[in-house]
């Protein structure tokens, strides 16, 4: 494998100049992966049940709301959410691109200016809802 | 030696590689368009189960057609984490078939959890 090494690498971060399609395109890989660990603690909340449930460990799901339900747990969620609303406005512009649509500089930055604006709005309104209905209360 | 190899090997390996490049190219758009409807199903339900205790929560996931999309939601969200995952380890670590490897298990644990979990509380 004496030939792989000079394979260039992709472009690392520091590398660009601001402009808002490198923004959104970092910032739709970060929220990924942030997502990835939400998917854990998804995973985390449905083990809690199952051992709860079948007796193994009775206090598990108490545990696990007492995490996820502190104020430090709320502020995890809420990342997280707002990852997950990016991460679909951000997947949604992808999948234009995807269908070939959209490659004009200004059609791209409109999309990724709006990807960002709606991404934020939404997890905005979920939060507003969640608080004004008691869902959540601090 | 770069042209020796460009004769003897590298045509066979790009073909191998764009067909395996395709699936997963293909993998992540697929699995991201269900995502949209399948993530949507599962924000609604966590909000309706929030603040609302145990017992409610139990209920919801032994109601057979909940456990059935929760399995499905999670092995297209492991599935589409998998690829994702190792599009960033291509793209910063190229040569690392450890990290590779370190995603897949990470992947299937995930997964297992999830899925153990589910299958506890829908037995019990």
């Amino acid at each position: 494998m004496s030939q792989t090494p000079h394979r260039p690498l992709s472009p690392h971060l520091q590398i660009w100049r601001f402009h808002i399609t490198m923004f959104t395109s970092i910032l739709h890989r970060a929220t990924g992966l942030a997502l990835v660990v939400g998917s854990v603690l998804v995973a985390a909340w449905l083990l809690a049940i199952g051992i709860t449930a079948s007796g193994i460990c009775p206090q598990a799901y108490t545990v696990f709301l007492t995490f996820a339900a502190s104020p430090l747990g709320l502020l995890v969620w809420f990342g997280l959410s707002l990852a997950a609303f990016l991460h679909l406005t951000g997947g949604l512009r992808h999948l234009v691109w995807d269908l070939g649509q959209g490659f004009q500089l200004k059609s791209a930055n409109a999309m990724s200016w709006w990807g960002l604006i709606g991404g934020i709005v939404l997890t905005i309104i979920f939060w507003v809802v969640l608080f004004a209905t008691g869902k959540v209360v601090l | 030696m770069v042209d020796s190899y460009l004769r003897q090997r590298s045509s066979k390996d790009w073909k191998t590689s764009e067909k395996h490049g395709a699936a997963e190219w293909l993998a992540e758009r697929w699995t991201s368009v269900a995502l949209i409807v399948l993530g949507g199903w599962a924000l609604w339900s966590a909000f309706g189960l929030m603040n609302q205790g145990y017992e409610v929560a139990l209920a919801f996931v032994k109601a057979p057609v909940n456990a059935g999309l929760m399995a499905l939601t999670f092995v297209i969200t492991v599935w589409h984490s998998y690829v994702g995952l190792n599009a960033n380890v291509l793209d910063y670590f190229p040569n690392s078939r450890a990290l590779k490897l370190l995603n897949l298990l990470f992947c299937l644990v995930v997964l297992a959890a999830a899925l153990g979990g589910l299958f506890l509380a829908f037995k019990a």
